[in-house]
């Protein structure tokens, strides 16, 4: 997939920084994952009472898995989005505000035009992920066209985003409670619900289009090199701009399921996603610095990132240690995945 | 006339035809008490942008900036009866800690500022959630005006919460422009390599920028919660993007080396006029953030030095 090796030096056969780099997420996810049912043990074990490691487990059951997931699937949607961006060494911060005028837009739209999916309100659903394209697009000029670097063109964005969906609602909330809608979270097949179902179906349409497109291969030649993608005659300009739509695009997918999800639309549908997101993407191994990682990695971040929060308040941690826990992790990710002796300097 | 001379007079032109503009349109705008509570409501915010202007000069920035102000308002308020004046000092050694620690990651892990600051800041968020037990506190009146009561006075018709930006700005001042580090932040912004290669410890110097905006943070957390009697780990929202607004529309470009806090000041009072202008123009809260969002991207585009990106923007 990604051809790193002419970076890496080895450090002893087998274990190269290239391997190392690779499989440390999915370590780290199968870790975790065998790490809070042992705290579950051992807390039970001090207690006295009878536990069958893992298979007692509160955290390792299924109805925990499907609380995982539906946690996880907007939070999926938006970094993979932002994944596509971060392959290209640019990065997004604009998602608060587009999934908070995409939610907006959505609802409006949806209640306005019948207020259920069976009604011509489902065209609500393709308005919001133009909506998304057409942020994304702003975002995307803005950066490229302005020559502003993409981290405060797309910051700035985000202001103006969240700007717009508060001037939208003033302050509102609007309720979508449409049965068929909502049932992305309440009908369930083999335990999970719908809603997980949706998300997986645009993680593979992601997958295709990272590696089976001209697109997406544009978008690693982009992020590994950008001065020889432009002189081997990309316009990486236009790569770049189409890239921000297509991450507007899934940022609005994102904004749909959580709509979905709490069946709210609201000017704060989009807070926290930003840290989240980004945090995911570059747990799960895509390099800030481009052309490393991908689509799979990012689930694997995102899942990473889920199961430290829902095992932290399995096993009784109080919750406002997870902000402090991610801030470390993703200072800690972003060191690790650095190669040292191709940076310079960072600004 | 060439634009690259009037650039660095755009910002306090820019300022004039503001102030002309809304004192046009609503007379009332030139009242002096008036024009003196605007400018004594925007003295958190110019501290925290004072502070932002170091790590902006040398080509990074400070997004934990609102989430340190946040802890400190929590700090201030839970240590305000144990140490009476004291949790000043508290209040700005934390922060000046928690910017040191992001200037750290991002000079010796190579972490890029705007993450690693990011990430600091929701450590912050969770030192703050933690010590405030996720509740808005309000401190004890009486000890607040024991200690802190002087703020709200004046001397000679000068609010003393404006005489200490004043104090700020002048010790920003004398940093950036009669001290050896002010130089030095300004060949690390101008050019990095260059600096590294004349034998600066770029290191020190970037460490050092964060943890002075990180201290600049604390102070205008510490002002924010006394004027306000509290603390609670949201108390700031709304800060960051009107802080990095003041430093940019105020000449410091986000490519570094040039502007300083000067600008920033003015920059500041610009932002002051913007919200006031929309105040008497009747635009609602709601379309402020809007607003300052579009105004930081045309000064973005405005300011940059795009010689400095190498045909790289990433």
């Amino acid at each position: 997939m990604t051809d790193i090796s002419a970076q890496t030096e080895a450090l002893g056969g087998l274990l190269t920084r290239d391997r190392i780099v690779r499989w440390a997420p999915i370590l780290v996810l199968v870790a975790l994952v065998l790490l809070f049912p042992f705290f579950e043990f051992l807390s039970d074990l001090l207690e006295g009472k009878e536990h069958v490691y893992l298979l007692d487990s509160r955290f390792f059951s299924i109805r925990n898995g499907a609380r995982i997931g539906i946690a996880a699937t907007p939070a999926l949607m938006v970094a993979v989005g932002a994944t596509f961006i971060i392959i290209m060494g640019s990065i997004d911060l604009s998602m608060e505000g587009t999934i908070s005028v995409c939610a907006v837009l959505f609802a409006f739209a949806f209640l306005g035009w019948g207020g259920t999916l069976a009604s011509w309100a489902w065209l609500a659903i393709p308005l919001a992920l133009v909506v998304g394209a057409i942020l994304g697009f702003v975002n995307g000029m803005i950066h490229v066209r302005l020559k502003i670097p993409s981290f405060m063109a797309s910051l700035a964005m985000g202001f103006v985003g969240t700007g717009l969906a508060l001037l939208l609602t003033g302050g509102d909330r609007l309720r979508v409670e449409d049965e068929l809608f909502r049932s992305l979270l309440t009908v369930r097949w083999l335990n999970f619900p719908i809603m997980c179902y949706v998300a997986l179906a645009f993680l593979l349409l992601a997958w295709f289009i990272q590696s089976h497109t001209a697109l997406g291969r544009n978008f690693y030649a982009v992020g590994g090199g950008e001065q020889l993608a432009q002189s081997s005659g990309l316009n990486v300009a236009r790569v770049r701009i189409m890239g921000f739509t297509l991450a507007g695009i899934f940022f609005a997918v994102g904004a749909l399921l959580a709509v979905g999800r709490i069946g709210i639309a609201e000017t704060a549908t989009g807070n926290n996603f930003m840290f989240v997101s980004i945090t995911a993407v570059v747990v799960g191994g895509t390099a800030l610095w481009g052309g490393i990682g991908g689509v799979w990695n990012t689930l694997v971040g995102v899942q990473i990132v889920n199961v430290i929060n829902n095992g932290m308040v399995v096993i009784g941690l109080p919750p406002y240690v997870q902000d402090g826990v991610l801030g470390a992790l993703v200072i800690l990710a972003v060191a690790l995945s650095t190669n040292r002796r191709s940076v310079t300097f960072v600004k | 006339m060439n634009l690259e001379r009037i650039k660095p007079h755009f910002p306090w032109m820019t300022l004039l035809a503001l102030v002309c503009v809304v004192g046009a349109a609503n007379p009332a705008f030139f009242d002096p008490l008036g024009l003196l509570s605007l400018v004594t409501d925007v003295v958190p915010l110019f501290i925290m942008a004072l502070g932002m202007t170091f790590a902006i000069y040398i080509g990074g920035i400070d997004l934990s900036a609102q989430q340190v102000a946040n802890m400190v308002t929590v700090v201030a308020t839970v240590y305000l009866s144990q140490f009476g004046i004291g949790v000043a000092v508290i209040c700005i050694l934390a922060g000046f800690l928690f910017g040191a620690v992001s200037g750290f990651v991002t000079t010796r892990l190579y972490v890029p500022s705007f993450v690693s600051t990011l990430a600091m800041g929701f450590v912050a968020l969770s030192a703050a959630k933690y010590l405030s037990g996720q509740r808005a506190l309000s401190m004890d009146v009486t000890e607040r005006n024991t200690s802190f009561g002087w703020m709200f006075d004046s001397t000679a018709g000068v609010p003393h919460q404006l005489a200490i930006a004043i104090v700020l700005l002048a010790v920003a001042w004398f940093l950036q422009t009669r001290t050896s580090f002010g130089r030095a932040l300004k060949a690390v912004g101008s050019g990095e390599l260059a600096a590294v290669a004349s034998g600066l410890n770029v290191d020190r110097v970037k460490i050092l920028a964060f943890a002075i905006s990180g201290a600049f943070a604390g102070i205008a957390g510490l002002v924010f919660s006394v004027k306000l009697s509290g603390g609670d780990a949201n108390l700031a929202n709304g800060f960051l993007l009107l802080a990095i607004v003041a430093v940019l529309v105020g000449g410091t470009p986000l490519t570094g080396g040039v502007g300083g806090v000067i600008n920033t000041a003015i920059g500041t009072l610009i932002v002051m006029v913007i919200r006031a202008a929309m105040v008497y123009l009747e635009v609602s809260a709601t379309q402020q953030q809007m607003v300052f969002g579009v105004v930081l991207i045309v000064a973005i585009a405005l300011t940059i030095d795009r010689s400095k990106l190498s045909g790289v923007v990433k």
